[in-house]
């Protein structure tokens, strides 16, 4: 204890605090901080001026595998409020952003939804699915529940705040339309999305999609050998052009289905990469949640969207020129 | 007092504490053998977690906390069990253990947990920097508080059980001579080891707890032969590099729990390098001075 008290002298000697409350903090601009960069997108939207959001989850990062750094200390710590995905997306920091909303507003972005549109991760429990962003107009009830409840924590910034969010539901609504368009012209039997991680069950529910992950939400749930050989013969009995894989999951189990389906002469491709849990580098199109809703959906249309595979292949390529993370891995049989 | 001072005086003590628990304990584990245990019941904790979530239905961490306590004690027991009973060594013994309860694990998690996000990391393993948003009970952070009464659990049986710790550890067969169960202090050290790890893991993660259980014994081993000095340094080494850390953290923007693990590593390489160059200097003169 003697050796903390004298610790704490140097220290405190050592890093002055810039951490005097200001008076004009009603007039300035709101420091927000969030999980990921599809809520930083959506916050943005919503505060524009008003806001500075910085995303502790930057392009790329897994919620899954996010560490916190020191400085993501001080950026809670200054944040005026704080927005977070929810429905158990963040793990274990959840319990620590909820302890937080004692001091200060803490958002859910997943507690805005209408209960009954979401989906249980598993029938033996009442865990919620929490990949609530690929469903465009699911989202946009939430941006519309989002900016009504930061209007009632800071009031004075209201009408904007409310004008913002009307703005980008407009956005997310038309965008909507334009991917029920995109997978319409899908042929129904080719509408099965299979990829690494079941990220994917709110997309298919909302744009009629059936959907299988080879692995659990969870990355360390291992792959059934059985399930492989069902979906080798599932794909090759319903002759599924594609496959997808996802940027933060191991691809190898996918490229074991895809040998599979080879050797049994169904000619499957790997589709190209899905934007999953985080979006594309800052400054590209990916880089916003509508483009990575949209460069999915230009890669799953061109795998799957000729009903077969001959076809198929001059599309893929147009696809994986303007995809910013990986390069399909596609098998010439 | 500033915020940034109490948040960085928080974290360096929670630090502390779970470097002071996993010295002392470590020490005993390093004379035995048995100094990965802490990254064997990371791992072998999968299965209580899972066990856990099918009996509550909740990704809290209050049920998957209680799972990991219990297999963390199973884990312990059955190491000294195989041990015992297989004669085999204490590393092969945690391997046979701690692999089999993974794989249960992750037998239960991919064909009973549906599409649950269920793992260590997303359910139990906690982040140091984040102690200081806990709620606070007697004026700290409830992980620093538990954290503080596991320490005093862990001081309070290594004192009044000290003899029986120093004659096991090392002269089991003289300890036996004298009536003492080898077995059973063995249960009362893993145990202490097992509850330790578990309650340090919920509050400050995984990485943090193996290295605290390995480093500082092991570097006080490069300088000392006696126990109690042994304990003494470790637990020295273990608050250093949980305040070297901190800063190391703080000045390159790292994450805090990784920065103290590195400077530990630091510590110990130094150490290794300059007891090796004083053996040398030391043998050189000695051979020299004869002829």
């Amino acid at each position: 204890m003697v050796l903390w008290a004298a610790l704490a002298g140097l220290l405190a000697s050592g890093c002055a605090g810039n951490e005097t409350p200001s008076p004009e903090k009603e007039q300035a601009v709101l420091n927000v901080v969030v999980t990921t960069g599809m809520l930083a997108d959506a916050v943005r939207q919503i505060g524009g001026e008003r806001v500075q959001v910085h995303a502790l989850m930057g392009p790329g990062v897994d919620p899954h595998s996010y560490t916190a750094s020191q400085g993501d200390i001080a950026r809670l710590r200054r944040a005026d409020l704080i927005v977070y995905n929810g429905l158990h997306l963040e793990g274990k920091m959840q319990e620590v952003l909820q302890n937080m909303a004692q001091t200060k507003p803490v958002l859910s972005f997943g507690e805005g939804l209408d209960p009954n549109r979401l989906r249980k991760v598993s029938s033996a429990s009442d865990a919620l699915d929490p990949h609530i962003w690929f469903d465009a107009a699911l989202w946009e009830s939430g941006v519309q529940a989002l900016a009504l409840r930061m209007s009632k924590q800071f009031p004075q910034h209201r009408e904007p705040f409310l004008a913002g969010a009307a703005r980008y539901g407009e956005t997310l609504l038309a965008l909507d339309q334009e991917l029920r368009d995109v997978y319409a012209a899908i042929p129904q039997e080719n509408r099965v999305l299979v990829t690494s991680h079941d990220a994917f069950e709110y997309f298919g529910a909302a744009y009629g999609f059936e959907v299988m992950g080879l692995q659990g939400v969870s990355t360390v749930a291992e792959f059934g050998l059985r399930d492989m050989t069902d979906m080798v013969n599932l794909l090759s009995e319903r002759k599924i052009p594609a496959v997808f894989v996802e940027s933060s999951v191991p691809h190898r189990s996918l490229q074991s289905v895809v040998e599979g389906c080879r050797q049994k002469g169904h000619p499957l491709v790997i589709g190209g990469e899905l934007f999953s849990d985080a979006m594309g580098p800052e400054g590209s199109p990916e880089g916003t949640y509508v483009g990575m809703l949209r460069h999915n959906a230009a890669l799953i249309a061109a795998a799957l969207g000729t009903g077969g595979v001959a076809g198929g292949q001059s599309r893929i390529d147009a696809a994986a020129q303007d995809q910013t993370p990986a390069t399909p891995q596609r098998q010439t049989p | 007092m500033n915020t940034e001072f109490l948040d960085a005086f928080w974290i360096m003590l929670t630090g502390s504490l779970v470097a002071v628990t996993g010295a002392l304990l470590g020490c005993y584990l390093l004379l035995r053998r048995l100094s990965l245990i802490g990254d064997a019941i990371s791992h072998a904790v999968l299965p209580g977690i899972a066990v856990a979530f099918l009996m509550t239905g909740s990704l809290s961490s209050v049920p998957a906390l209680l799972g990991a306590a219990v297999v963390g004690l199973l884990c312990t027991w059955a190491i000294e069990t195989v041990q015992h009973r297989a004669g085999v060594q204490g590393d092969a013994a945690m391997g046979i253990v701690f692999t089999f309860l993974f794989a249960v694990g992750v037998i239960l998690v991919s064909s009973l947990a549906g599409n649950a996000d269920l793992d260590q990391e997303c359910v139990l393993y906690g982040e140091l920097a984040f102690v200081i948003f806990d709620q606070t009970v007697l004026g700290m952070p409830v992980s620093t508080a538990i954290l503080l009464a596991n320490l005093l659990l862990v001081v309070a049986v290594l004192t009044f059980g000290y003899r029986g710790f120093f004659l096991t550890t090392f002269d089991p067969a003289f300890a036996r001579a004298l009536g003492f169960s080898t077995v059973a202090w063995h249960y009362v050290l893993m145990s202490l080891v097992s509850l330790s790890s578990v309650v340090s893991f919920e509050s400050v993660g995984a990485i943090l707890v193996v290295a605290f259980l390995v480093g500082p014994a092991a570097i006080a081993h490069l300088l000392t032969d006696r126990l109690p000095m042994m304990l003494l340094l470790a637990a020295l080494i273990g608050i250093s590099a949980s305040v070297g850390g901190y800063f190391l953290a703080a000045a390159l923007n790292a994450n805090i729990a990784g920065a103290m693990t590195v400077v530990l590593g630091v510590e110990f390489l130094g150490v290794m390098n300059v007891q090796f160059m004083r053996k040398r200097w030391r043998v050189t003169p000695s051979v020299a001075s004869p002829t």
